[in-house]
């Protein structure tokens, strides 16, 4: 580990910090409608979106209108998707004449975007037209980031209404989000990357001559626009197959710095907002805290492994690293990025809900391997992707207080509403269905014969690459261990099952609650209630976050990259 | 006939989810005599 690697990491963290709170304040401003700077500029678009699509505004709706609203529009999106990749070849804006995509991988593609996960078992540059990559991919990562934030605002509304039936209006939530936050950021950010060399050209591939006088042909297309929204997203799908490993995705170590940034700015930003909308900026900040803790922990453990180096190379011929050979393993890096690069960006990426990559995590060493799926496994807490990340950490509160209530027998309460019965129902069910099908679909693709044709390593590896592509799937991440090659009928079906349920049978269940907890007043802080704005709580939802994340996926991290991680210590490899 | 499959497994799957959006619906129901936070 260097010093500059330690300021990279610190630099990234301050940076979000200093953004978190006046992004925070303007998400608030933009979903209760007040006035922002662009309001004058975008007010007569989202007025004219809403009379084109008959959507009234001032109408609000209940958490079932909202969750069947968002249903709908989603299983739209899925077939408009399909139906653009089955049919690209005919369309226009395809100069490599790409053919048309499989049925099965273009509905995994499209569960895939509409869903927030961006899992790809395609590579982009040599399977998607730039019309499926514009109109079909980007449009996807904007509007799925939205309806992420969207329950989001939805269920904070649910902490901060007294005794109010309704939740608040899809189609306004959709819109805003999409108008006033993300469209505006990815302007800006599309430019920032252009600056630094990524390219934004409708042209087809150049043909260049080498030295040699050989040909090579070099991808390009509108990247930048589609770069931006990718991270600010959680989206994280790749123009490239490399991902932002790729030289015209991600060019620099600064361009490497912004998409860090972007990866992480909306979803730390909502807990402000949260804050703000509950009357309690102090309750934002405890949940950054909570999150900052697990992201830093994660961060270095990632860093301090990676930098270590493989014990089974030092053991060989090799031998252990010195001053000419700094050691550390940069198997699957990029050297523009190093080993702190890669290690903090697969760390947010992981953490996040992005899934975007800038080094290879299948060539991560085995315990490396285990915190990106211990970040995957919690639910994505860690800032999440927009949206998701917010209302899986205000879930875990839910559990914590409810935990906390039942040690001093006290009904619990969070921001001043009870958590009952229903909620914690609900609560419980959205919390289930991941680690249900996660581990229900990995342990079936581990035995059958088309799960087990994919593996591109035995042992404990090979599993580990079924277990991560289940994991990220569920995890709407989208970031792939690599090695498992998935490009099957079997892969695709069952992983955009899993896609569908880790995003959709997770956000009906958080409706439920913001609507549960939208009808009740908000009682007074008494004596009796436990202070969620203290450390106390923040070691205490620690804890819970950690004891819920290994009692539910211990036993799958043991067969995995704990034993592996034990294995490669005496030599063994697979 | 493989995309007719396909488009059909999106229908049932959403369909699906309606109906879970349903039993939420349910579940969030108090039972009689059940406590009514204020």
């Amino acid at each position: 580990m260097t010093v500059f690697g330690w300021l990279q990491i610190l630099l990234f963290a301050a940076l979000v910090g200093l953004i978190t709170r006046p992004l925070g304040g303007y998400l608030a401003r933009v979903y209760a409608g007040e006035f922002t700077p662009l309001r004058p500029l975008l007010h007569p678009i989202e007025a004219a979106l809403y009379r084109l699509a008959g959507v009234k505004p001032e109408v609000e709706q209940s958490w079932y209108g909202y969750a069947l609203s968002l249903l709908i529009f989603h299983a739209v999106g899925i077939i408009a998707l399909y139906a653009v990749l089955r049919l690209q070849s005919l369309l226009p804006l395809n100069p490599q004449e790409q053919s048309e995509v499989a049925p099965d991988l273009a509905l995994n593609t499209a569960v895939s975007f509409v869903t927030n996960t961006s899992w790809q078992s395609y590579a982009g540059e040599t399977t998607l037209s730039y019309l499926s990559q514009m109109a079909g991919i980007t449009v996807q990562s904007f509007l799925s980031a939205a309806s992420g934030m969207a329950v989001a605002i939805a269920l904070i509304r649910g902490f901060a209404r007294r005794r109010s039936p309704t939740i608040g209006n899809f189609w306004v939530d959709l819109t805003r989000g999409t108008l006033y936050v993300l469209l505006p950021l990815s302007v800006a950010a599309a430019f920032l990357l252009v600056a630094d060399g990524v390219p934004q050209t409708l042209a087809p591939a150049a043909e260049v001559t080498m030295l040699d006088g050989g040909f090579q042909t070099i991808a390009r297309g509108p990247v930048a626009t589609q770069e931006a929204i990718k991270l600010m997203s959680g989206d994280g799908g790749g123009f490239f197959n490399a991902n932002s490993a790729h030289p015209f995705e991600n060019p620099t170590p600064l361009t490497n710095l912004v998409e860090l940034v972007l990866i992480f700015a909306v979803g730390a930003a909502l807990t402000n907002c949260f804050g703000r909308m509950v009357g309690s900026e102090r309750q934002g900040w405890m949940l950054l805290a909570v999150m900052a803790i697990l992201f830093g922990l994660g961060v270095g453990g990632l860093y301090s492994s990676e930098a270590g180096g493989n014990p089974a190379l030092a053991a060989s011929n090799a031998g252990p690293a010195n001053t000419q050979r700094p050691g550390g393993n940069m198997e699957g890096k990029e050297v523009r990025f190093g080993i702190a690069g890669s290690a903090l960006f697969a760390e947010a990426s992981t953490a996040s809900s992005d899934g975007a990559v800038n080094s290879m995590h299948d060539s991560f060493l085995p315990l490396s391997g285990g915190i990106l799926l211990a970040n995957m496994m919690v639910d994505e807490v860690i800032v999440g992707a927009p949206g998701s990340g917010l209302f899986g950490m205000l879930l875990f509160c839910i559990v914590a207080v409810f935990l906390a209530g039942l040690m001093v027998g006290r009904t619990p309460e969070y921001v001043g509403k009870k958590i009952g019965s229903p909620e914690v129902k609900m609560t419980i069910l959205a919390l289930i269905c991941v680690p249900a099908a996660t581990l229900g679909l990995t342990a079936v693709a581990s035995v059958v014969e088309p799960g087990l044709a994919g593996l591109g390593n035995a042992g404990p590896h090979g599993y580990s690459e079924i277990l991560y592509a289940y994991t990220s799937a569920t995890a709407t991440n989208g970031s792939a261990f690599a090695g498992l090659s998935t490009s099957s009928p079997f892969y695709n079906l069952t992983l955009a099952l899993a896609m569908f349920v880790g995003r959709f049978l997770v956000i009906v269940p958080v409706l439920a609650v913001a609507g549960s907890l939208a009808r009740q007043s908000i009682i007074p802080r008494s004596t009796g209630t436990l202070p969620t704005d203290r450390a106390l709580f923040v070691c205490f939802l620690l804890g819970v976050i950690v004891i819920v994340g290994a009692l539910t996926y211990l036993p799958a991290l043991a067969l995995g990259p704990i034993v592996e991680g034990l294995q490669i210590s005496r030599g063994m490899l697979y | 006939m493989l995309d007719a499959t396909m488009l059909a497994l999106v229908v049932i799957c959403f369909a699906l989810a309606k109906a879970y959006a349903g039993l939420c619906d349910r579940l969030l129901a108090r039972a009689p005599g059940e406590d009514v936070p204020p």
